[in-house]
């Protein structure tokens, strides 16, 4: 029984980490192999064992998608590929591949500093994890094995970030990973064709938000870190150290280069500029606006951000800094803090989500007094702000892209159960599809009914266009010929040419009927007169009388015969083709009603 | 539990149980359950539940399911699962009634979030923590639980299904257990109810139509020997073995890897094992007897390879024949490595099948009949299959083979390294299967030198690896710089090995690499430059009077260290240094004060923490080199005499100012990554030691060895201000070491920094400070 199966083990009604398996015309696919950050141990990572009951793990997946370099996404694929041991092919695009192993490293750095964690993927292990990647280009149909083929869509978000088709035979399924329907300041809107999937997996953050523009946002950010310079106060940034950094320094450097600033802007961190280096190299991913001023000026190259030293913390003044990680919980973002939590002149902007137990979720969550190693209590009383620039597509672009896509179901993955629920609904009416939102272990099955090609041959085709039909692509036709299988093809020929070329001799197939009939004359009689009602009755057909007696339409043939028992009845012996079926039941039912009185 | 906590716990459970307050996320609930188990572990947790009687309203709360959230209900569930598996408090909850009333037949299944698996899983999870006393099995048989648990056995949710699994091994150990005061009793009516139900339910599965259903009760049978072997163990399997017996009646055997996986788990009869053992082998047989010219040497593949069934499943479809073989590659792989490993091993007929499966793919293989025809046209330049051969081809190379099989492993792992079809994980494996071939390759007793054969293989190895030394791919350029790395390690010093080495080009290649575009490659490069000059085998030749193509190397590596923008090849350039100086490379010991001062002076200023850490190390290495070992710090010693060390010469002190040393270790303490100031601790704490003998008057601080180290260096800085520090004399150096709290730093380091992240308190004042907060900032991510 073909069909599709959608296993989340990570995203089934749920934003922590994304990992699900589709399995499709008995390929076998995992989409993104995400970790979550909210745990410290074994939990981050998705469960494998649950990838196959019975069976090694290695043998069963025959590849792996990653749709974009967040760790939610990609975090576990070191743990995935070299402590489980997958060894077969990981697709990406070519951004996410370059820029993903130095998320994974910066996260390895991270996680060893602070927690000293020995049973972490290690350096090594994030190499040879790499080595099993293969990157895509955007549109670019890649054959993973011979029946199995996938292709990458733009999927704004962040840079590199892709959907893709996947596709076996004429079954296909697109997942969207995370995408953005509107274009932000440096990437484009994600975008895909009408490829009529049979299941669209689409994320679903903000299933139930219609997000207001990011511009507001923006200048709310900006507002915001201007009026602390102005009155001589520090803001510290915590991000990590790609993604939105990138999104934040050009809205910075702008902002700046148009006031006429002076005050300095850091960036904490030698990735920067290798991150910097990576949006340069990608700059056909990012949006029309940055592409075109590229001519003029590459906006990654930035005039006013420069490279911070940490003995700058203690320079008086105000300032402007970028620091690693994101969420305050180490290094040294964590450092500056400490140093300028006790002014209130200061500010922290917490850019993005922090998880618990961290001190980003902490002052987040309007704790001022802060519990530090050795029972030191650190007082905040610098200003704490929360901005979202996390780029998803809101309930609108949902909509849209299930618009774009016309898919025959939906399944959601990446969202809140509640939330999830409404958009099943809202797209169930709209769209008319079904949808689909399975929590983490769940099996959604669908069933599909695979279309097999089949050949015709030119032959039978020429005899149909004689019959003066010409074909239309949209209208069913009945087409009568005889189906070949050869080496796994099917092709339609006419009856004749398959004997031909099976080399077989034609038999003649009738179906026969008895027709009981009140006559007392003789049969010659009888069949006179059958010859004479059906002459009348059938002005299109050709009735003949045969010398022998008996009567034919078409191929059908009638012969009347003497009732062995009753001389008052006469049976009448009727048989036909296949092909005369239809005519051959009506006679029948017509003969059976009897024959009219013959004129006195 | 601390008083802190206990104050904060019944807000927590009022916000708990209020159907209008949002939990913050399921990390928390995880976490909170975490932090009551460990409670558990030490208190009696009918106190705690008398001590808060917040914590029973919560639980009674529940009962009224409709008022509550899943996950709420799912963390209730499991909450009373972790009570209760006290017997004491399970009694006082089953008086209460509570046990039942979510438990129960009318609990937990009758409500309506039943339909969310989180539920159901929380309901499971309970019980697993639940059952761990006699009380409990009572429960379990009374309640109708076990029923429940059958049928979540094929539960819709894959978590559900498989913990139900892992819950009747469970409880099944417990009942077996529990019941046997000296031997277990052969009579199953005497066994305790819940034991009787589950091994009836068993063996009702194994005699079941569908496959699925007797791999489920395999599965559970093997993880139940598979965790301990005693009396009821062997009582159990006699009772059970004749149904797993009657599996191979059966045509076809169903489930024959968990059969296999299940009969290695056990004491089962060899007959048994054999002949699941050659079931499994039975696609192997068929591509040997497809490909084999002439009837070879009769072997144990023999017998199995006359089984249409698998004949027509290997050619029914491509993908059909790949996931076959690759399964039961990777079985194989996995049960050769296995103690018990089925015995009598065929290890000459299965080396024979991998390398013919190799030919299949890289089409080498000669057919010898239709099928073998086939067969090439389906695994040709399949890559998944000479993955998996590849691996376990490895695998073999622990048992070897006649000479002539082994010449065709070469022969063949030779054609896969040298094809241009191979692909870049194929060529990995390749490399590391080649690899432990050679290792093994030599396993006789008396020397460990390269066999003649071997030696003939790297002549013809050589060429291919400068080859792929060169290829457009970088992956395939490191994994051959890896390669090439593990050879130098191995027989770097055999003159035969070196002498083959030395007439290919492969040494220059690697040194060329040095430059490669790819960082990645750059550190392997770096390695193996590092293992060539070790071992003097070095690309430029190197006679005495022309040591600079030597020098160069370390030039070079100097160079990488200080202007690399990436980590990695920094990193190896540390490595590397460090291994040179323990181990007395001839370039360092020329002059390794310059040397030492030039890496420190790089690493200082280096983005990297790791490379900071290895800074150290190396700083380390030179110090003890210097110094001698540290002296242990064992408390038995305490009584003993203490063998003082000798007192540095001044003259060396001197060196570390001028170096310098002190200044980089000192500010490494207070570097922002954790690991860089723990090493620099050590480092401090080492030279303090090794100094204590030295005269020192001159004190910073009246109180010497108290003052925060912030402090500390905050003064010396301020007051050293404009001054060169290596211009700094020994005596102020030693007097600064002297007054700063070392030990206090190094506890204070040695706490991961986020053990106050985690603790309870912290997760307490973060789930009630995220009450009412929760929808400005709700589901973002990153």
């Amino acid at each position: 029984m073909p069909e599709i199966r959608v296993t989340p083990l990570g995203a089934g009604q749920d934003v922590g980490r994304s990992c699900i398996l589709v399995s499709i015309s008995g390929k076998n696919v995992m989409l993104d192999c995400g970790m979550h950050m909210g745990y410290n141990d074994d939990r981050r990572f998705p469960d494998f064992s649950y990838i196959t009951q019975s069976g090694r793990l290695t043998d069963f997946l025959d590849c792996v998608i990653i749709s974009h370099f967040h760790l939610d996404h990609c975090g576990a694929l070191p743990y995935f590929s070299e402590m489980v041991g997958y060894d077969g092919p990981i697709y990406m695009t070519h951004p996410t591949q370059a820029i993903c192993p130095i998320l994974l490293e910066d996260y390895r750095k991270i996680a060893v500093d602070k927690k000293g964690e020995a049973n972490f993927f290690t350096s090594q292990m994030i190499k040879d994890c790499m080595k099993k990647v293969v990157a895509v280009h955007l549109h670019q149909t890649v054959q993973v094995d011979d029946e199995l083929e996938i292709k990458a869509y733009y999927a704004g978000h962040v840079l590199g970030a892709a959907m893709f088709q996947i596709k076996v035979g004429s079954e296909s399924v697109v997942y969207t990973g995370d995408y953005n329907m509107t274009p932000d300041r440096h990437l484009g809107a994600a975008w895909i064709d009408k490829c009529r999937p049979n299941l669209l997996i689409t994320e679903s953050t903000y299933a139930t938000t219609i997000r207001d523009s990011k511009r507001c946002r923006e200048r709310d950010f900006l507002k915001k870190v201007h009026e602390t310079v102005e009155r001589g106060g520090k803001v510290l940034i915590p991000v990590f150290a790609l993604g939105r950094a990138q999104e934040l320094c050009i809205l910075l450097e702008t902002f700046w280069e148009r006031m006429n600033l002076k005050v300095p802007i850091y960036f904490s961190t030698g990735l920067t500029e290798k991150a910097n280096h990576y949006y340069k190299l990608f700059i056909t991913w990012t949006n029309q606006k940055i592409r075109k001023t590229f001519v003029q000026r590459n906006m990654f190259e930035f005039k006013h951000i420069k490279a911070f030293d940490r003995t700058f913390a203690d320079n008086p003044g105000p300032m402007v800094v970028f620091a690693t990680p994101g969420m305050l919980h180490a290094g040294q973002s964590l450092q500056i803090f400490r140093k300028w939590a006790g002014n209130e002149k200061n500010m922290v902007i917490m850019p993005g989500y922090c998880v618990q137990g961290t001190v980003g979720h902490k002052i987040l969550s309007g704790q001022r007094k802060l519990e530090m190693e050795g029972r030191q209590v650190l007082e905040v009383k610098m200003q704490v702000e929360y901005m979202s620039f996390s780029a998803h597509a809101d309930a609108k672009g949902i909509m849209q892209l299930v618009g774009q896509a016309e898919p025959e179901s939906v399944l959601l993955v990446h969202g809140e159960a509640k939330k999830m629920e409404f958009l099943r609904q809202k797209i169930e009416q709209e769209f008319r599809v079904s949808c689909y939102m399975p929590a983490n272990g769940e099996t959604v099955t669908l069933p599909t009914s695979p279309s097999i090609p089949v050949g015709i041959s030119l032959g039978l085709l020429k005899r149909e266009m004689v019959q003066g039909l010409l074909p239309e692509a949209k209208k069913p036709r009945l087409l009568h010929g005889t189906l070949i299988m050869k080496d796994s093809s099917f092709r339609l020929v006419s009856s004749e040419q398959a004997l031909k070329e099976l080399g077989l001799a034609e038999h003649q197939l009738r179906f026969t009927c008895r027709v009981h009939l009140q006559d007392t004359r003789k049969e010659q009689e009888t069949a006179l007169r059958v010859y004479s009602h059906l002459k009348s009755t059938l002005k299109d057909h050709c009735v003949q009388h045969l010398p022998d007696g008996s009567v034919t339409v078409e191929s059908i043939l009638i012969q009347a015969a003497a009732h062995s028992e009753d001389p008052g009845t006469k049976v009448l012996l009727v048989s036909w083709t296949y092909q005369d079926e239809e005519l051959g039941s009506f006679l029948t039912a017509l003969l059976k009603n009897g024959l009219p009185q013959a004129p006195s | 539990m601390d008083p802190e906590c206990s104050r904060l716990l019944p807000a927590l459970c009022a916000v708990l149980a209020d159907p209008r307050q949002l939990v913050a996320d399921d990390t928390c609930l995880e976490k909170l359950l975490d932090w009551f188990k460990t409670v558990m572990e030490t208190e009696s947790s009918l106190q705690l539940l008398q001590d808060h009687p917040c914590l029973m309203e919560l639980l009674s709360h529940v009962l009224k399911p409709q008022d509550v959230s899943p996950r709420v209900l799912s963390f209730a569930l499991r909450l009373v699962g972790i009570f209760a598996a006290q017997e004491d408090c399970f009694q006082y909850l089953q008086q209460g009634e509570l046990l039942l009333g979510l438990f129960g037949e009318t609990g937990a299944l009758s409500w309506a979030a039943w339909s969310v698996p989180s539920v159901r899983s929380g309901w499971i999870q309970g019980l697993c923590s639940l059952v761990r006393h006699p009380s409990a099995l009572h429960f379990l048989a009374d309640s109708g639980a076990v029923d429940t648990i059958f049928s979540l056995q094929g539960d819709p949710s894959l978590f559900v299904a498989s913990a139900a699994s892992q819950l009747l091994v469970h409880i099944l150990a417990l009942a077996m257990q529990g019941g046997a005061s000296g031997s277990p009793t052969r009579e199953a009516a005497a066994w305790p109810v819940c034991a009787q139900k589950i091994v009836n339910h068993v063996e009702e599965s194994l005699h079941s139509k569908a496959t699925p259903q007797v791999t489920q009760a395999l599965n559970v049978l093997t993880t139940t020997f598979g965790r301990c072997h005693s009396p009821w163990t062997r009582v159990l399997w006699e009772r059970l073995s004749p149904s797993v017996a009657c599996l191979f009646e059966r045509d076809p055997i169903p489930a024959v890897h968990s059969l296999m996986d299940l009969l290695l788990s056990v004491a089962s009869p060899q007959e048994l094992r054999t002949r699941a053992f050659s079931v499994l082998l039975q696609p192997l047989a068929c591509i040997l007897k497809a490909t084999t010219q002439a009837p070879g040497p009769p072997g144990l593949l023999d017998g199995a390879a006359d089984s249409l069934l698998t004949v027509d499943t290997l050619l029914s479809s491509k993908s059909t024949c790949v996931g076959l073989l690759c399964q039961t590659l990777a079985h194989l792989e996995e049960l050769q490595m296995l103690p018990q490993c089925p015995s009598p091993w065929p290890q000459v007929p299965l080396l024979g099948a991998a390398v013919t499966i190799l030919r299949l793919c890289d089409g080498s293989a000669d057919p010898s009949s239709s099928v073998g025809g086939r067969l090439c046209g389906t695994l040709g330049g399949c890559v998944r299959v000479q993955r998996a051969a590849l691996d376990f081809l490895g695998t073999l190379s622990q048992g070897m083979g006649p000479l002539e099989l082994v010449l065709e492993v070469f022969a063949v792992l030779l054609k896969t390294l040298e094809s241009p079809e191979s692909s870049p994980m194929v060529l990995k494996k390749a490399f590391q299967a080649t690899l432990r071939w050679l290792q093994n390759s030599h396993k006789t007793p008396s020397c460990s030198d390269l066999s003649a054969d071997a030696l003939l293989f790297l002549g013809e190895l050589f060429p291919i690896l400068q080859k792929r030394l060169c290829s457009p791919c970088w992956e395939v350029r490191d994994s051959a710089l890896e390669f090439l790395t593990h050879l130098i390690r191995h027989w770097g010093g055999q003159a035969d090995f070196r002498e083959a080495l030395r007439s290919s080009e492969v040494p220059a290649f690697a040194h060329q690499l040095l430059q490669d575009p790819e960082s990645y490659v750059r550190a392997s490069a770096v390695g193996a430059a590092g293992q060539l000059s070790t071992r003097g085998l070095q690309a430029a030749p190197t006679s005495p009077e022309n040591p600079q193509a030597q020098q160069g190397l370390l030039m070079d590596l100097m160079h990488i260290l200080s202007t690399d923008s990436e980590g990695f090849p920094r990193r190896a350039v540390l490595r590397v240094f460090t291994e040179w100086l323990r181990d007395g490379h001839a370039d360092v010991v020329q002059d390794t004060e310059w040397f030492v001062a030039t890496v420190l002076q790089a690493v200082s200023r280096d983005l990297d923490w790791e490379v900071r850490v290895q800074g150290l190390e190396l700083a380390q290495v030179f110090l003890i080199q210097a110094m001698g070992q540290p002296s242990l710090r064992c408390p038995y010693t305490v009584g003993l005499p203490e063998a003082t060390s000798p007192s540095p010469h001044p003259e060396f002190l001197q060196t570390l100012c001028r170096l310098p040393l002190f200044e980089f270790a000192f500010c490494a303490l207070l570097d922002c990554d954790r690991p860089v100031a723990q090493k620099a601790c050590d480092l401090l704490l080492f030279l303090r030691d090794k100094t204590s003998s030295c005269s020192g008057t001159q004190e910073v601080g009246d109180n010497p060895s108290s003052a925060s180290v912030e402090a500390v260096l905050q003064r010396w800085r301020e007051g050293e201000q404009g001054q060169l520090l290596g211009d700094l004399d020994p005596e102020a150096m030693l007097a600064i070491l002297r007054s700063l709290d070392l030990e206090g730093l190094q506890d204070k380091l040695a706490k991961s920094s986020d053990h106050v992240e985690k603790s309870p308190q912290s997760l307490l004042q973060d789930m009630l400070a995220t009450v009412g907060i929760l929808e400005e900032n709700e589901a973002d991510c990153y």
